[in-house]
């Protein structure tokens, strides 16, 4: 690559590959557009009020709840690498851990920002953490969140300074090694609040004794569900991870991680899939049978409304869930890069679903025996707004991978 | 000493750590909380002390007694009154947001000319002179009230028509009077006798009558009962509130009640059902049968319920005389739960001379219902508080709107015993506005005046010793000391009722049954309650609601 | 000493008239409607719906069934979910309170209620020039993006209290706390009491057999109860024992 072609190259590591500058710039732009419509659709739901969405009093959850539990879940990558590297010490992981970090980060900030738009108030999102209320899953859901995303700060600050520029401050330097032993404490930190937090995600939906489709008994105060979206979430994450290195790697034409990560990687999301799958399969006949009965409400009130039918049901678990574990485990497919990487998608589709199912379906299920069952589709702005989040993604790990020196496997200092 | 590069950073660091331990943050959070709770666009109430005080809704026949909680000076709630012996505490539906009408922005202020922005005086000039230029016509929206007799006296010394216009319920009780000689008002139902009520599509419990009275005699004695006290049959297309809460539904099809009716008369004659013998219709059972659309059992099995608990009467929609006809067969005319004479008590307006015929100006009262579209002549004045939209008057003048006009509530159309109520203004009649009473009154000043006429209302009922004033309690007239406290009392929010019906057999001239009249107009909702404009509140029923059909006319 | 406010309904007496929608709407100082507003996104803390047992010509019947907040007694769903405590149950009373200028409108309550009780603002809620002097001064005025509902007219609760410490006494009359719906039925069809009280009237038609509520097998103990002799209502109330062969009526 020409000298000249890189103009920003003083910002980038020495002797590491790149593409030009307005070749990065051309990627980066409809990126760019489409971060700022979103932040236009924003705006005018800050002015004019909620009103621009196609949610409703029925549908008081829609679109970018859904966005909200769906990336928390695919960053869930960020805290479970953390804890295979420095808590089980599989060292091996190493070279993606910053990966997981910028890709937990962005998830997490891009939900609470959504949130923040999606609140009818937002200037009074303190009052949780001043008025909390203890027996509500969703103040553990914002406390922990919060300080997650604040430990994801501070793990992505090493990662930040690591910048051939940034490096140049000796007090970054010595934050940066000061850091490192933190490291550890963080991730341990960050694998305890997402225990809380992913599980309560799920316990949202499972204390609500109102909505029989989504209540459900459990141990203790915790509903099923707030340990099945740990289980899915703990699945998924590596998946993602996969996913987002092997997009990255195929974008950039660089070998960006030894394929043993990638296989390592389908492993453990394989093996915490199959778990996940016994345990809903185990859930979900509890959950027919006995739970939903008691409270007067069969199969049949849930899976009577087209297109919502059992075939939902199904989808979740095999396609989507027993098939890809199938694929990560057994040796013959796991070592074929394409069928790896299809059973990560398929992973990550398949927890999309289980959020839309507790957030959308439950909502659109009737309780009262003379309501009819509701359809919801986003408006634009809703819609645009998810494009953002998706946008700002793309574009900090872009200026991550670009800048910093994301996988221990490149060269220069 | 250099500054560093370095110093800036630690003393960035420095002082965003610091602030926090400062009060600033965590002020400024509250601030912009509070100034969440505190938007300037959004509206406050008033403060200061609240009061009640009782008058009457004048927006309608009914004249519902109204309980009205002030604030500063506005109303800023009704309620209906539980001593009132009419209502019993009921509204209609939209009267609860009738405290907010003269708000609607539709409320009409300025004095308009074939669309353009006018004044009183031009108006006042433009009426002298087609005065001067020939017979005025009046039309009155709710004949029998104090301003109705200033109305009718001017018309009369012009040389003008006065002319009243009755909505469904009195066109209803048309045909009785054409066949008992009397005036339509009259006469009433007695329905605190019926055993067994059949309504042709009358809306009983949804807007017939005045509220609260039939809903809380049927709530009473047929609610929920397998064999009620009360059986109400309605006969109609449509599953309406009324039919869905009738003791029996007889789906008919549109446009068949006459057939129905007459296929009913010959069951009821031909099986001795009924003393009388006729007037039987042309029509055979076969013929009416087929053309209603019911099979003759259950004609004959309807006919049976309807003779089964007597009394029976019969309540149509409109002025149809062949379903009306059935209450003479069933000698429901002058009977103890029929259409009977109500005791006169206060005088009604004499005889009406007749209309010339042509006018050169047309003035239509504020109490005539927006909808309803008189047949008019010459120039337009219509007086109206809202401005229902799609008028062709040629000078719409801004009368004054709820509770802001001192009038007064004559007997209900449907009742059966004479009532009276005043209904005081509680707000001062804007300036803005005349009635056109009052408009008449500045070109003629002899005409009677509204206050005076009420006073003397109160003074002939006092005198004549009858009936009963409804206050917190009851109090017979006869135990009042003076007319000035009687009518203290009036204007307080009291209610008179006369002396129950006589029930005089009325003399029903009915030889041969009657030619059905052309259909009567389908109506919606909105026609049976029927205040100018519907209160914005009422939307709630329709826009964000399933409850109802989105109204059929236009809101302004 | 504690009251348990709470309603019978008898179906067999609403004419689906819609009064009680109106009163309630003016008392709480409920804004006229949005022109994009609709059943799904307006604010009616009352609600009149109407039921059907779907069959047709001579054979329908309909009905008509008012909703309102049930001030569910157990486990009240919406005041265990509100992350900042801005639903309260008020122990003297037994009525769930919203205030709303505690409410940051993240709509969980919303979700977690069985009843579609709880209403949002999805607009500025807007009157025309001048009306505001229209307004209740007893029931303050939300704002966007808060969830409102039905507090059982507290308002006049705290007017009869008033009344009654004014009178020297510490128990109010009950003939002075009415709430709005109640006081505009025209035919009476809800009976508002003190279930706490064996001997309220209330009380007792809500033991009746002809009594029911609403979802009563989710455990929620709704205060608002229903009552009807027809047998097709009490069917489509009770999820358990019959279930509508086609989509009821709207």
């Amino acid at each position: 690559m020409s000298e000249t072609a890189l103009v920003d190259r003083r910002w980038i590591e020495r002797g590491a590959e790149r593409a030009s500058t307005m070749r990065f710039l051309l990627w980066l732009f409809p990126w760019v557009c489409l971060l700022l419509l979103g932040v236009y659709a924003a705006g005018l739901c800050f002015y004019y009020g909620l009103n621009q969405t196609n949610m409703d009093n029925r549908f008081a959850f829609g679109l970018w709840i859904f966005l909200d539990l769906t990336v928390i879940a695919l960053g869930a990558g960020a805290f479970f690498t953390g804890f295979l590297v420095y808590i089980l010490k599989q060292q091996d992981l190493k070279p993606v851990l910053n990966s997981a970090v910028v890709i937990g980060l962005t998830c997490y900030s891009g939900a609470v920002a959504v949130l923040m738009v999606d609140v009818g108030q937002p200037l009074r999102a303190w009052f949780t953490f001043w008025y909390p209320n203890t027996h509500s899953m969703l103040t553990e859901v914002t406390f922990c969140i919060s300080c997650y995303l604040l430990v994801l700060v501070l793990e992505y600050i090493p990662v930040l300074v690591k910048n051939r520029q940034l490096r140049r401050v000796p007090s970054f330097l010595v934050f940066e090694h000061q850091a490192h032993k933190l490291v550890p404490v963080l991730a341990g930190v960050g694998a305890f609040l997402s225990f809380f937090h992913q599980g309560s995600l799920g316990g949202l939906y499972g204390v609500l004794r109102g909505r029989p489709f989504a209540y459900r008994q459990g141990f203790m105060i915790w509903p099923s569900t707030f340990f099945l979206f740990i289980l899915s979430a703990i699945a998924v994450g590596p998946s993602f991870l996969m996913l987002v290195v092997a997009t990255a790697e195929k974008i950039t034409g660089q070998k960006l991680v030894d394929f043993r990560v990638y296989r390592k990687l389908g492993f453990i999301s394989g093996v915490m899939l199959a778990i996940y799958v016994a345990a809903k399969a185990i859930d979900t006949y509890v959950w027919l049978n006995v739970t939903s009965p008691s409270m007067g409400f069969g199969p049949w009130d849930y899976y009577s409304y087209w297109p919502l039918s059992s075939t939902f049901l199904f989808t979740a678990t095999v396609p989507l869930g027993l098939l890809p574990a199938i694929l990560f485990i057994v040796p013959r497919t796991a070592r074929h890069r394409g069928l790896l990487l299809l059973a990560a998608a398929l992973t990550c589709c398949g927890v999309a679903l289980n959020r839309f199912v507790m957030t959308v379906q439950t909502l659109a299920l009737p309780t009262l025996p003379f309501d009819p069952f509701l359809k919801y589709t986003p408006s634009w702005q809703e819609v645009a707004t998810f494009g953002a989040v998706v946008a700002y993604g793309v574009i900090v790990y872009s200026l991550s991978y670009r800048y910093l020196p994301m996988f221990e496997a490149m060269k220069g200092e | 000493m250099k500054f560093s590069r370095r110093d800036l950073l630690i003393g960035t660091v420095g002082i965003t750590a610091g602030i926090a331990f400062t009060p600033v943050p965590w002020k400024l959070l509250g601030d912009a909380s509070i100034w969440t709770q505190n938007w300037p666009w959004i509206p406050q109430p008033s403060h200061g002390p609240v009061e009640t005080k009782l008058s009457a809704c004048a927006l309608c026949v009914a004249g519902c007694g109204m309980r009205v909680r002030m604030a500063a000076g506005f109303p800023v709630g009704v309620s209906g009154v539980t001593t009132n012996p009419v209502t019993q505490g009921a509204l209609c539906p939209l009267g609860f947001a009738a405290h907010q009408l003269n708000w609607h922005p539709a409320r009409l202020l300025t004095v308009r000319h074939n669309g353009r922005a006018s004044s009183w005086p031009e108006a006042q000039a433009a009426f002298a002179k087609t005065c001067a230029e020939g017979p005025v016509a009046v039309i009155d929206g709710r004949p029998g009230r104090a301003a109705s007799a200033t109305l009718e006296v001017f018309a009369a010394k012009h040389n003008g028509s006065y002319q009243a216009v009755s909505g469904p319920e009195t066109n209803a009780l048309v045909p009785y009077a054409a066949w008992s000689e009397v005036p339509v008002s009259a006469l009433g139902y007695d329905l605190e006798n019926a055993r067994t009520i059949v309504s042709f599509g009358a809306p009983l419990l949804d807007g017939w009558g005045t509220p609260g009275r039939f809903t809380r005699l049927w709530s009473e004695r047929a609610a929920g009962q397998i064999n009620p006290q009360l059986r109400l049959i309605q006969i109609e297309p449509s599953l309406s509130h009324t039919a869905a809460r009738a003791w029996r539904w007889v789906a008919v099809r549109e446009g068949t009640q006459s057939a129905l009716a007459a296929a009913l008369a010959r069951v009821l004659v031909e099986e001795h059902l009924v003393k009388t013998q006729g007037p039987l219709p042309d029509m055979t059972l076969e013929q009416a049968a087929v053309q209603a659309g019911i099979p003759i059992t259950a004609i004959r099995d309807l006919a049976h319920a309807m003779v089964e608990c007597a009394p029976t009467v019969v309540i149509t929609s409109d002025s149809d005389p062949t379903v009306s006809a059935l209450n003479v067969l069933l000698g429901a005319i002058g009977t103890p739960g029929g259409i009977v004479l109500k005791t006169k008590m206060n005088q009604q307006h004499g005889s009406v001379p007749a209309a010339p015929a042509t006018v050169r100006a047309t003035v239509i009262d504020g109490t005539v219902p927006w909808d309803l579209i008189p047949p008019t002549q010459g120039e337009v004045f219509r007086f109206a508080a809202w401005d229902g939209g799609g008028s062709n008057a040629d000078w719409l003048l801004p009368s004054p709107g709820f509770l802001e006009e001192l009038t007064d509530i004559p007997t209900a159309p449907t009742s059966s015993i004479e009532t009276y109520t005043i209904a005081t203004n509680l707000l001062a009649q804007p300036q803005e506005t005349q009635t056109a009473a009052q408009f008449f009154s500045k070109l003629d000043g002899t005409l009677p005046d509204v206050d005076k006429s009420i006073h003397a209302r109160c003074e002939q009922i006092f005198q004549a010793k009858l009936g009963t004033i409804y206050a917190g309690k009851p109090t017979p007239v006869a135990q009042f000391t003076s007319g000035a406290k009687l009518e203290a009392q009036l204007r307080n929010g009291s209610v008179w009722l006369g002396e129950s019906p006589r029930h005089t057999t009325l003399r029903c001239a009915l030889k041969t049954w009657p030619t059905a009249a052309a259909p009567a107009p389908v109506t919606d909702w909105t026609a049976t309650w029927a205040p100018p404009v519907l209160p914005l509140l009422a939307a709630k029923l329709y826009q964000e609601s399933t409850l109802r059909d989105a109204p059929g006319r236009s809101q302004a | 000493m504690s009251a348990r406010y709470g309603m019978v309904i008898d179906l067999d007496r609403c004419t689906g008239c819609g009064a009680c929608m109106i009163a309630c709407a003016a008392e709480n100082n409920v804004s006229p409607p949005e022109p994009r507003a609709t059943w799904r996104t307006g604010i009616t803390p009352m609600v009149v719906r109407a039921l059907s047992n779907g069959k047709d010509g001579t054979d329908r019947r309909e009905a008509f069934i008012p909703i309102t907040c049930m001030h569910c007694e157990h486990e009240t769903p919406c005041v265990s979910v509100c992350p900042q405590q801005a639903v309260e149950f008020d122990k003297s009373t037994g009525i769930v309170m919203q205030m709303p200028q505690r409410c940051l409108g993240c709509r969980y309550c919303m979700t977690a209620c069985p009843y579609h009780a709880r209403y949002f603002n999805w607009w500025d809620p807007q009157w025309p020039p001048g009306m505001e002097k229209s307004l209740n001064p007893g029931v303050s005025v939300r704002m966007r993006g808060v969830v409102e509902k039905c507090n059982l007219c507290h308002s006049r609760y705290h007017d009869a209290l008033q009344k009654a410490a004014a009178a020297g006494k510490k128990e109010i009359d009950v003939a002075d706390y009415v709430p709005a719906c109640v006081e505009a039925c025209p035919t009476g069809a809800i009976q508002f009491g003190d279930l706490a009280d064996p001997k309220d009237p209330a009380t007792i038609a809500a033991k009746s057999p002809d009594a029911f509520r609403l979802l009563e097998a989710i455990g929620t103990e709704p205060k608002i109860h229903y009552k009807t002799t027809q047998a097709w209502i009490r069917a489509l109330a009770d999820r358990q024992s019959d279930r509508p062969t086609e989509a009821p009526h709207v």
